[in-house]
């Protein structure tokens, strides 16, 4: 099936709220000589992938982009060779949207999944920061904590992020 | 005479060292408590460095560097080693009891190339107004003082020199010479000498008495044999000392090469160590890959479809319910165009074109065709979907493909690759101090010289037997010529009166060695005596309980001996185990400084290594009572299980540490840059915050890992 596999985000673009931009740049391995302990993601797009799928788990609120000024990603041609991750937006689009239709918007999939990726990019990045390990243990054990908790819903899901607003503060 | 303190400056590791020595005569045992490797030889060499100078050093000084390993001078410039002596001595016979006090300083400058410079001694009386010089020949004034040099090595010893007089093939010559030293018999001696000259003289004499051409020719042959036997003797002398001198390198060779064998071979190590730093080179890169592997975990599909396991069963809910609609996968365009190609329709009718019911049908399937092409391109899509994402559909909680397994099994493999390489690092760090700690020493080296040393050996052996055998011919050969020289002399009137001096002299050159065997033997049986006795009580033997060791003894020939049942010869280098072997030594020496009735202190090496329990015991309280003073280094292991005696009897305790034991052995940093000896205050057998050690449990582990 991979074979025959069509990515409906070819010449497309990912893209991030501009404040994001040099998460992007710390945490991924592109950068010269990156320490994967330090910089866990070996791509951007792997950042960006987490960041949506952290914010579709936490049932996080998407991030309106239009309201942002962003900055490109990368091309989303990069889904040419990992087809199941233009796969998954495609699936996320469709729980998000309800609609089946959506398939033939790729368009309005990728608006969808940039939002939900810039929502959940910041959760990334303070888990990433937070714990006494280097960062790729602390996303590690985040990561193993959240896929023990259970689905959120979308009012636990406020409850959770007042409670992080609360305790940043 | 007794020793009240030494200050070492620069003495190899000996800095900056001062020690001072009990001389009260309740407490007379002195203990310095130190580990290998921390300074004990060196101070029993200094010691007698400053006694007798560079023939006191082994190899009587030659290669024997006197300076600190490590010391870096600069320009060149000569290092300045000093040891200082105070000792005190009975200010006469008759009067012990008042002791007058005495200073001697040796010192000399060494540069780092091993020359010796400025070589200095000085022998100071110390009174209450201050110091007065004593006037040279010092020599002979410190031997005066202090101790004959002769009786160096029975008054300095260590545990493992002091087994040479038992466990040497030569031993009775050591034992001989150590007896004999002890009874100045100089007189004697030189009466001897004397009487062999005027033996020549009368012999030469003999040839005057006539015109007597036989005679002449004996007398002549007896000159000549004389000459020979002179130089035979001297040589063979000569090759005795030079092989004792060569036996005592073996002896120190032997230590050594054992000593570096403990520490390790160098090749191996080198070996060990790169076969080390190969693995963690492995394991590092194994580590990298394992760092790698998890990083790209956070990338494959196994972290997402957990991850978003509870939102996508929604929409993979609305793909099961196409597809169980049939409508997924689409196949209708397909089949239908396929039949197209055909002339039969999947019913069994012609689809024929040229026939009119052919071309009906065939345009009722084009059209179905193009009514499926409005909706195939949303049902493509999800087709492709459904298909291309199972591998995102849920599976069952507990499959080994769930991210948390993968990330455990990473984890493990990362935790259980960090052990290893600590473990590693340790055991590289463990051996490259082991490797430091060596230096230089070449073990094949060390082999090497000892091939050369037991080669110079066996030929000097060689020369001494020849030797010996011709000496035995050539005397030989001077009873029968002296005989019937003797009978034509007796024939000429004025040979009568040559002939009775001939044999006045030789009479009395027969009583001296007489007497000088005699009290030697005497001395002898009483050395022999005293050590029996000693050697008994150390080892706890009782004749009468039926022990198996009955008696140790000194033959006539300066052999010792032990005897078990029923006057059975045992062998005390073969038969006898290690702690008995060095009391048997211990009780030799105690005994030869007790008959000797020089007072001197005792100062023993490591006497009591290879002895427990009992005989360490006993050992210890023997030499203690048996000494006028004892000065003991002692190790922490020849210390246990004697602590109570040594509370009990010494008047000092002194610990000794080498700084650059840490961190290997030593809890803490002492904080000195460079190896020393530093001495602590510890009371008693105590530990402070200096020699605190690390326990030999963590010091095994540390080796092992």
């Amino acid at each position: 099936m991979a074979q025959q596999y069509n990515n409906p985000f070819r010449n497309m673009t990912i893209i991030s709220p501009r404040t994001q931009r040099e998460d992007y740049d710390h945490y991924c391995q592109t950068g010269q000589g990156a320490k994967a302990d330090k910089t866990p993601f070996p791509r951007k797009v792997d950042l960006w992938f987490a960041g949506l799928s952290v914010a579709v788990r936490k049932n996080l609120k998407p991030m309106d982009l239009k309201k942002e000024k962003t900055v490109s990603i990368i091309s989303g041609d990069i889904f040419n060779t990992d087809g199941w991750q233009a796969q998954a937006i495609m699936l996320i689009a469709i729980a998000v949207d309800g609609d089946l239709e959506i398939v033939l918007d790729p368009r309005r999939m990728m608006d969808i999944a940039n939002g939900l990726a810039a929502a959940g990019v910041p959760h990334i990045v303070k888990i990433l920061n937070e714990g006494a390990e280097s960062p790729i243990w602390n996303l590690s054990d985040a990561f193993e904590k959240l896929l023990q908790s259970g689905p959120v819903t979308e009012e636990q899901s406020i409850q959770d992020q007042l409670a992080e607003a609360l305790y940043d503060l | 005479m007794k020793l009240i303190s030494a200050k070492f400056q620069n003495f190899r590791l000996l800095r900056d060292l001062r020690l001072d020595f009990s001389t009260n005569d309740d407490r007379k045992l002195t203990v310095i408590r130190a580990s290998n490797e921390s300074g004990k030889t060196t101070i029993l060499n200094a010691l007698q460095w400053a006694l007798y100078g560079d023939d006191a050093l082994p190899n009587k000084g030659r290669g024997h560097r006197l300076f600190p390993i490590d010391w870096d001078v600069p320009d060149g410039r000569a290092i300045p080693i000093s040891v200082q002596i105070d000792f005190e001595k009975p200010a006469s016979e008759s009067n012990r009891n008042q002791t007058n006090r005495y200073c001697l300083i040796r010192s000399v400058e060494e540069t780092t190339e091993g020359l010796r410079q400025n070589s200095k001694v000085e022998l100071l009386e110390l009174t209450e107004t201050g110091s007065v010089p004593i006037p040279p020949p010092l020599e002979a004034q410190i031997s005066r003082l202090l101790l004959p040099p002769h009786l160096r090595e029975v008054f300095f010893t260590d545990g493992d020199r002091a087994l040479s007089f038992i466990e040497s093939e030569n031993n009775n010559t050591q034992v001989k010479n150590a007896i004999q030293s002890l009874l100045g018999l100089d007189v004697i001696e030189s009466a001897l000498d004397h009487l062999k000259k005027t033996l020549a003289g009368l012999n030469r004499d003999s040839k005057n008495i006539g015109s007597d051409t036989e005679i002449t020719a004996i007398v002549t042959e007896l000159e000549e044999i004389d000459q020979k036997v002179e130089g035979l003797e001297n040589e063979r002398d000569d090759a005795k000392l030079q092989f004792d001198a060569v036996n005592q390198s073996l002896t120190e060779i032997d230590k050594d090469l054992e000593a570096a064998l403990v520490k390790g071979d160098q090749e191996e190590l080198n070996r060990e160590l790169q076969k080390a730093e190969a693995e963690l080179k492995r394991i590092r890169n194994q580590e990298e890959k394992l760092v790698s592997q998890h990083s790209q975990l956070f990338r494959k599909q196994p972290l997402f479809r957990d991850l978003l396991a509870p939102v996508l069963e929604k929409s993979f809910e609305k793909l099961d319910e196409l597809r169980d609609q049939g409508k997924l996968p689409r196949t209708t365009i397909p089949v239908l165009a396929e039949r197209l190609t055909d002339v039969t329709c999947i019913c069994g009718e012609s689809l024929d074109q040229h026939s009119s019911d052919g071309k009906r049908r065939r345009e009722h399937i084009e059209r179905l065709i193009s009514e499926s092409q409005k909706s195939d391109e949303f049902q493509k899509c999800l087709t492709d979907l459904y298909y291309g994402s199972l591998a995102l559909k849920p599976i069952e909680p507990d499959h080994e493909q769930h991210w948390i397994a993968e990330y455990k099994r990473n984890t493990i493999h990362r935790d259980e690759l960090e052990t290893r390489r600590k473990e590693l690092e340790k055991a590289l760090a463990a051996l490259e101090v082991q490797l430091e700690d060596i230096g230089d020493t070449n073990i094949q080296e060390l082999r090497d010289t000892k091939q050369d040393y037991i080669a110079q050996r066996d030929s000097l052996n060689h020369i001494r037997i020849e030797h010996e055998r011709e000496l035995e011919r050539l005397k030989e050969r001077q009873r029968s010529l002296t005989a019937t020289r003797n009978n034509l002399i007796s024939k000429r009137r004025r040979g009568k009166g040559i002939l009775a001096r001939l044999e006045a002299t030789r009479d009395t050159d027969q009583i001296l060695k007489n007497s000088y065997n005699r009290i030697t033997n005497e001395e002898l049986q009483k050395v022999s005596r005293l050590m029996n006795k000693l050697f008994l009580k150390m080892i706890g033997a009782d004749a009468e309980q039926g022990a198996i060791i009955q008696k140790a003894e000194i033959s006539d020939k300066f052999d010792i001996l032990v005897y078990g049942p029923n006057e059975r010869a045992l062998n005390p280098d073969r038969d006898l185990n290690g702690a008995s072997r060095r009391a048997l030594t211990i009780a030799f020496i105690l005994a030869l400084t007790q008959v000797s009735e020089i007072a001197a202190p005792n100062v023993i090496d490591t006497p009591l290594g290879m002895m427990d329990g009992f005989v360490k015991r006993s050992v210890l309280k023997t030499a203690v009572q048996e000494s006028s003073q004892l000065i003991l280094f002692l190790t922490r292991s020849e210390i246990k299980d004697c602590e109570d005696i040594i509370v009990d009897e010494a008047g000092r305790i002194i610990t000794i540490t080498n700084s650059a034991h840490y961190p290997n052995i030593l809890v803490n940093d002492p904080h000195i840059n460079e190896p020393q000896a530093l001495r602590c205050e510890c009371k008693d057998l105590s530990e402070c915050e200096l020699c605190k050690r690390r326990t030999d449990v963590e010091v095994q582990i540390q080796q092992e890992s």
